[in-house]
């Protein structure tokens, strides 16, 4: 037996919310009168398939645990009859759960004698990930990503407490987590950071979702384990372990919206190589197309979208080596609503008070200009070595080529020049990222760490109207992160050094000017993570993250069309820091479970567009005008999320986000900052137990209510009123045979067609949201 | 384990290669081209039965932001009717670009509005029409009321597929208020 399995049980904990534990299960299971059911199974690392030693297996809201031997086996045994959760942790992996029924009525194994053995036999499966231990980290699978098939990143993350999105129209959003977005949240793409254009608010991420199986949000600063820019959050877009030695098995996601007829196929297959051993492959791909939205009462002309993604990825495991290949192409044209081209204030003003658009439409698909034209390329390997005595050693390289091009709506009055039909902006962004990190063995079982050198380096090079400059970056940072299981506390530690240099290069009245900036920061993070009680455990972290000045902050200088606002970049500005304080509280018992969190992050330096007394005054009038400048701010909020069971099968679940945001250098209120969101829903269990399982009902509010915290006289118009949205939704799984299943789901959103606008939504001004969406999914697994 | 020290020396070495990577971004810079700029809009007031011509100009040669527009006061006589004829400029190029032109190439989408405040001083009527039968308003006909003195607004409504004789549709791609005496 190891050490760790005779730590007292109440202990469990040493939970670090670092690895995902997939389950996959064979198993006969039977029912006795007595207590005489067990459960069993070995607990293997998903990636190099080799046993996990001392992870704690306990089943939830019982008195009961066990750890894994040295061949990682587990047995709970003397169980009575009934439906449990059993939960797996172990430092450095996520924890996690899986419902257990051991009542399902086979009958016939009544008639089992009393020595026979009921059981079940469960195989967990642990994928690693990074995520820091003490922090928060809320995961998107399974049924629940299901749901969210055929949105995009952005709106299928929006159901997590503490985030919501950024839109620019219905068919471009941003994540938003505790408030922040853009270069303060920071995206792993299949464990590379995303690198596109994010600076701009109307810049979606170029991700396809369907690339992964699991949504993760770590929340607050992270800044220590991924570096900069991580001060919001981290989202990790994580695929599946590749299947090595797997037969061929694939899915097959549909997805239909009313609203825009929009429709959305996806395709996998995957599987190992029959005559090489250690061989796995996937292959993906995303066809996707939209026309016009419509809100409650109107079209919104030019709002269609297409999308063309795919990606390609093989490994290749041998002992401890392995190394994978991956390679994924994002390509996508949106329509930006053509009643948000303005001129001139005038013209807002105009807008505004017509109350809705000026431009009518009707359905189309036809993505005319304005439009963006995005594609995304990203290649990657990574490998790695497991050392015989623990250590392993993982190095990763990965280039991305973002190539953004933005049609204006009025093409340039020159023929000769408008029949080139060129993008009136084109971004060419290459960036080449390399991580070395190694794990070094446990230190006498308890203490796991990790030393990482992460670089990054990047050129911008534009074209077209004058918006920002062309650059060289280069960015090198070194950390190290430790972590300490004793005593039922898991510890957490780490530091980072990060540099960063700059140049950047433009045309000013006919003259190149190149300017060079040098960034230079630490970061710091301390953690724990504890269980009080077999019901109730806490995590509290005290984490810094940085960012340096985008290029936009610092060379901005002109009218942003669609916001109607004069910007000026500052080339003085500092990099902004902040200091997170991050608690959260869990209890878990059969019937409910309660997770609050709350969160204090205090930003030195914090950028933002600051709004100056005089208008600039130009050939199209006079527009406000703004200009960068630094303050400090505080972001601070709770998170609360309560699922229980009120009846039998009738579950309620409950998410409330509250933020409130304060720019203590000014004594003011900062704007856009998403305005507090309560979400109820009410769900029934149908029928668990029969053929067709996991058949549900649900009807479900979201309120959103108005932003009341903004600065005066900083706006067009004032926050949206707060609106109550109401939906529904059913759904089923149908099991056709053990290796092919259905999953359908329906749902209603905007069931009653209510006309509101979202203060978050920079069309706000223009248009209302979208009206009542109805929609459909279907998936299709097979092989697995 | 010398074989897997190895393997470890040839990913650090594979590593320091790739950090060395390098592209200048600098030497490929775009020049500052703005295709829709415009900088000038020039009124060129011409008294009916005489060749008395005066001129009034909004110039703001260096584009957005930067020094403020230079905008000329317009002075003319009351109760007098003018032939108008309007320019427009890009001044940052050189040799400055007649974007009037190109206005009038594609006057199927574009409108000069003129609106005087208060209303009574001068009244603006377009003399041109574009291929719809639509004013274009890069001449016309303006007549003076009563001495006063207000403010001439200037809009260039570009009106893709929208055009309907009216200033709603559209955008505005000039807006320039003139101070107006009439004396």
């Amino acid at each position: 037996m190891s050490k760790l399995s005779i730590v007292r049980k109440s202990i469990i904990s040493i939970f670090s919310g670092v690895f995902l534990l997939l389950l996959t299960s064979t198993y006969s299971l039977a029912q006795t009168p007595a207590c005489a059911c067990f459960i069993k199974g070995v607990v293997r690392d998903q990636h190099t398939g080799l046993p996990v030693i001392g992870a704690t297996v306990l089943m939830v809201g019982q008195n009961k645990a066990v750890f894994t031997d040295e061949q990682g086996r587990y047995m709970l045994d003397h169980i009575c009859p009934g439906s449990y959760e059993i939960e797996c942790r172990i430092v450095g992996y996520n924890p996690f759960r899986e419902k257990i029924d051991l009542t399902s009525g086979h009958e016939e194994d009544f008639t089992l004698e009393e020595s026979e053995i009921h059981l079940k036999d469960v195989e967990i499966t642990a994928h690693r990930t990074d995520a820091p231990a003490s922090q928060p980290l809320t995961t998107l699978s399974g049924t629940e990503l299901f749901k969210t098939r055929g949105d995009n990143l952005a709106e299928s993350l929006k159901g997590l407490t503490g985030v919501t999105s950024l839109q620019t129209g219905a068919s471009i959003s941003k994540p938003v987590i505790h408030g922040m977005h853009s270069n303060r949240v920071l995206i792993m793409n299949n464990g590379i950071r995303q690198e596109g254009q994010q600076w701009g608010s109307e810049h979606a991420p170029e991700i396809d979702p369907f690339v992964a199986t699991r949504l993760s949000v770590v929340k607050g600063a992270a800044g220590v384990r991924y570096g900069s820019d991580a001060i919001g959050g981290v989202i990790l877009v994580e695929p599946e372990e590749l299947p090595i030695n797997k037969p061929l098995s694939g899915e097959v996601n549909m997805a239909g919206f009313m609203n825009g007829r929009q429709g959305v196929i996806s395709s996998t297959l995957q599987g190992g190589i029959r005559n090489l051993k250690g061989f796995g492959w996937r292959a993906q791909g995303t066809l996707k197309r939209g026309g016009n939205i419509r809100t409650p009462n109107y079209f919104l002309d030019n709002t269609g979208s297409s999308e063309n993604n795919f990606s390609l990825a093989a490994g290749y495991r041998n002992k401890g080596f392995g190394i994978d290949l991956f390679y994924s192409r994002f390509d996508t044209k949106i329509g930006i609503f053509s009643g948000a081209h303005i001129g001139s204030l005038t013209d807002l003003l105009n807008v505004i008070k017509n109350g809705e658009p000026l431009v009518k439409s009707g359905f189309s698909y036809a993505i005319e200009r304005p439009n963006q034209n995005v594609l995304h390329n990203l290649i990657k390997a990574e490998t790695h070595y497991h050392f015989k005595d623990g250590n392993k050693l993982q190095w990763t390289i990965a280039q991305q080529l973002n190539d953004r091009n933005e049609f204006d709506l009025h093409r340039p009055r020159n023929d000769s020049i408008a029949a080139l039909n060129r993008p009136e902006l084109s971004f060419k962004l290459n960036t080449l990222t390399n991580d070395i990190v190694w794990d070094h063995k446990p230190i006498g079982k308890k203490i796991s760490g990790q030393i990482g050198l992460s670089s990054l380096y990047q050129y911008n090079l534009m074209n077209g109207r004058p918006l920002i400059p062309n650059f060289n970056q280069f960015t090198v940072g070194l950390f190290w992160i430790e972590r300490l299981v004793t005593h039922g506390w898991e510890l957490e530690a780490g530091a980072r050094f990060d540099y960063r240099t700059l140049s950047t290069h433009r045309i000013v009245r006919r003259e190149k000017v190149s300017t060079d900036f040098t960034f230079s920061n630490f970061s710091g993070t301390i953690g724990a993570a504890r269980n009080l009680t077999q019901n109730l455990s806490m995590t509290l972290n005290v984490g810094t993250a940085w960012r340096a000045p985008n290029v936009s902050e610092l060379f901005s200088d002109g009218v942003h069309h669609g916001a109607a606002a004069y910007e000026k970049g500052d080339s003085t500005l500092q990099q902004e820091k902040a200091v997170n304080t991050i608690a959260s509280f869990k209890y878990t018992s059969s019937r409910l479970t309660i997770e609050l969190g709350g969160y204090y992050n205090y930003i030195a330096d914090y950028i933002y567009l600051q709004p100056q007394p005089e208008p600039i005054l130009t050939i199209r009038g006079a527009f406000p005008y703004f200009k960068y400048t630094q303050t400090n701010a505080v972001f601070r909020g709770v998170d609360l999320a309560v699922d229980w069971e009120v009846l039998h099968k009738l579950i309620w679940t409950g998410k409330l986000s509250y933020l409130n945001v304060y720019d203590k250098g000014n004594k003011n209120y900062l704007v856009m900052i998403p305005p507090n969101r309560l979400e109820n829903q009410l769900k029934y269990l149908i029928g668990a137990g029969t053929k067709i399982q996991n058949t549900y009902i649900s009807a479900g509010n979201l309120f959103v209510a108005q932003q009341k915290r903004v600065p005066e006289n900083s706006d067009f118009a004032p926050p949206p009123k707060a609106y109550s949205l109401w939906n529904i939704q059913a759904g089923t799984t149908i099991p056709v045979s053990e290796k092919n299943e259905f999953e359908v789901s329906l749902a209603v959103n905007n069931l009653f067609n209510v006309a509101y606008r979202d203060y978050l939504n920079r069309f706000r001004y223009y248009a209302d949201d979208m009206g009542r969406q109805v929609s459909l999914r279907l998936r299709w697994k097979f092989g697995a | 384990m010398k074989i897997n020290r190895k393997l470890t020396w040839v990913m650090l070495l594979g590593m320091t290669a790739l950090f060395t990577q390098c592209k200048d971004s600098g030497e490929d810079v775009a020049p500052d081209d703005e295709n829709e700029l415009i900088t000038t809009v020039i009124l060129k007031f011409t008294e009916q039965g005489t060749t008395n011509v005066t001129t009034f100009k909004s110039s703001d040669p260096d584009g957005e932001g930067g020094n403020p527009p230079v905008i000329d006061n317009i002075t003319l006589k009351p109760a007098t009717t003018y032939s108008v004829e309007t320019q427009i400029l890009d001044e940052s190029k050189s040799p400055a670009v007649d974007i009037t032109k190109e206005v009038a190439e594609e006057a199927v989408d574009h409108l000069f509005v003129y609106t005087t405040s208060p209303a009574a001083l001068l009244a603006y009527t377009a003399s041109d029409k574009d291929a719809n039968n639509l004013p274009i308003g890069i001449k016309g006909q303006a007549v003076t009321g009563a001495a006063g003195t207000g403010t001439l607004k200037v809009q260039l409504r570009h009106q893709v597929g929208t055009k309907n004789g009216s200033a709603t549709p559209g955008s505005d791609d000039v807006n320039v208020d003139f101070p107006l005496k009439v004396q």
